[in-house]
């Protein structure tokens, strides 16, 4: 009679891959993953509105919660235990540098560098940007349309910022994922394109606008929205704001299970920092790697099912006939 | 442990035949995918060309889990002249061919383990994995250049193995 179950040994991973889903600011509304309708995801394919951040490594989990005793009786001897904080963080470095990677490694604004205007003054966040166009009706996450004399300013290969212009807003600004949190109103016009999420890579030009290589995050362009070229990011070691994201790490294992980390409130615990490794281990000084550090705070929230205090959720999903 | 080294030929073959279908071997009296297991042919003097050889070596078990490991190193050796039309002056590009079809044909880097010797296979209940393959430097015979990648290939023993 052939086997119908085995005992599984301890997972065996080979990496770890990173997800990454916005948390709406102004509602603190995380993302939740369900790994009962969602645990069995292509990995190159995360549901929507998870992005994939690419393999990380160096992945740390530091459950710093306390607890501590009640005493009783003489001599004191414990009753029983109380939970006195809740806390956890979290800790990885980058493979890719992307502007979610570079954004969520940064413990401030992560900035796009806009394209210069001629002749604007010098500046450390990308000096007075070339003016927005204004996308046309018909525009899609992957398509921008636009008048033939705005889509002449693009190039195959560049980068495009796609949002509202600033207006004096206050609070959180940015979509779909709010890139800073302005206490007072600012001037620049391009301000929340400069620091929008909202970003995609051109990768054709035609008379009636331009082709995206990958969808735009935040999906068609809204109301109001107008596209800027980009030169590339910027951050900022210091500022008031922190970055806040729902996360999911996944590892799989050998035999096909899963273990899921969700962490549905994580901000940025440190300013941005870099790990450089060389290629070559008998040549230090040679070609190195260099990868974004994150280290993340979790912060709680109320699962709805006994209204409990949490700050992260472990899943498994054992692999098909392991022994449970 | 010969079912993970079965199922572990059988994947990169039934890869290899979709990667490069061009990649074949005339082997007694039949076409077969470029891919061959050193152990199980007749003893040969000199390995073929532009043909992936498994040689089996080192074996190392973890007994100490729930279900024993086996860890099974295997050398894949291949290596070519170029062809006649170019002299053999295209053996450099030949070989990187090579290197590439073995990369490609190795991800992912599991196959389910299926005993075949049964009739028809079996499929069994664990998956077969392996580590990323580690390539030694080329080297150079006369006009012959050949290289060896060094794989790790795991499995868990099953009940009745």
């Amino acid at each position: 009679m052939p086997a119908t179950w085995f005992q599984a040994p301890a997972p065996v991973a080979r990496r770890v891959r990173a997800y990454f889903a916005p948390v709406n600011r102004s509602a603190q509304m995380p993302v939740l993953f369900d790994p009962a309708q969602q645990g069995r995801f292509s990995l190159d394919a995360p549901p929507a509105p998870w992005i994939s951040l690419g393999w990380i490594q160096a992945f740390v989990r530091k459950p710093l919660s306390k607890s501590t005793p009640l005493l009783t009786g003489i001599p004191a001897a414990p009753l029983e235990q109380v939970r006195e904080t809740l806390e956890a963080q979290v800790s990885c470095e980058f493979l890719s540098w992307t502007k979610l990677t570079m954004a969520l490694a940064t413990g401030s604004q992560h900035m796009n560098v806009l394209t210069a205007a001629s002749g604007a003054a010098p500046s450390g966040d990308g000096a007075q940007a070339v003016p927005a166009v204004t996308p046309q009706s018909g525009s899609n996450a992957t398509l921008i349309l636009l008048a033939s004399s705005d889509a002449a300013k693009f190039q195959a290969g560049s980068i495009v910022a796609v949002d509202v212009d600033n207006t004096g807003q206050t609070g959180y600004v940015g979509s779909p994922v709010s890139g800073a949190y302005v206490r007072q109103a600012i001037t620049d016009v391009d301000y929340i394109r400069r620091v929008t999420f909202n970003v995609a890579l051109v990768s054709a030009v035609s008379n009636s606008g331009l082709t995206l290589a990958e969808p735009l995050p935040g999906g068609a362009p809204g109301a109001g929205a107008k596209v800027q070229a980009v030169a590339g990011f910027v951050d900022r070691e210091g500022g008031s704001f922190y970055q806040e994201w729902s996360a999911l790490f996944v590892m799989e294992g050998s035999q096909g299970e899963r273990i899921f980390f969700h962490y549905p409130r994580l901000q940025s615990a440190a300013g941005a920092e870099e790990t450089v490794m060389p290629l070559n281990s008998k040549h230090q000084n040679g070609q190195s790697r260099v990868t974004l550090n994150g280290r993340f705070i979790a912060l709680p929230v109320s699962d709805p099912l006994d209204n409990e205090r949490v700050a992260c959720y472990r899943s498994f999903l054992p692999a098909a006939n392991a022994l449970v | 442990m010969q079912n993970a080294k079965d199922s572990f030929y059988m994947a990169l073959r039934t890869r290899l035949a979709t990667v490069n279908p061009e990649r074949t071997i005339l082997l007694r009296g039949a076409v077969r995918p470029g891919i061959i297991v050193e152990e199980a042919e007749a003893p040969m003097s000199q390995l073929p060309s532009d043909v992936f050889v498994l040689r089996w070596l080192g074996l190392g078990t973890d007994a100490e889990l729930p279900a024993t490991m086996a860890g099974e190193q295997c050398e894949i050796i291949y290596q070519t002249c170029g062809t006649q039309s170019f002299g053999g002056l295209d053996r450099g590009r030949a070989l990187s061919e090579m290197d590439e079809e073995l990369l490609t044909t190795i991800e992912p880097y599991h196959t389910p383990k299926i005993n075949y010797e049964a009739t028809p296979p079996a499929t069994m209940l664990t998956q077969v994995f392996w580590d990323e393959p580690s390539f030694a430097p080329i080297a150079i015979q006369r006009d012959r250049l050949s290289r060896t990648a060094t794989v790790m290939v795991y499995s868990y023993q099953e009940q009745g193995e």
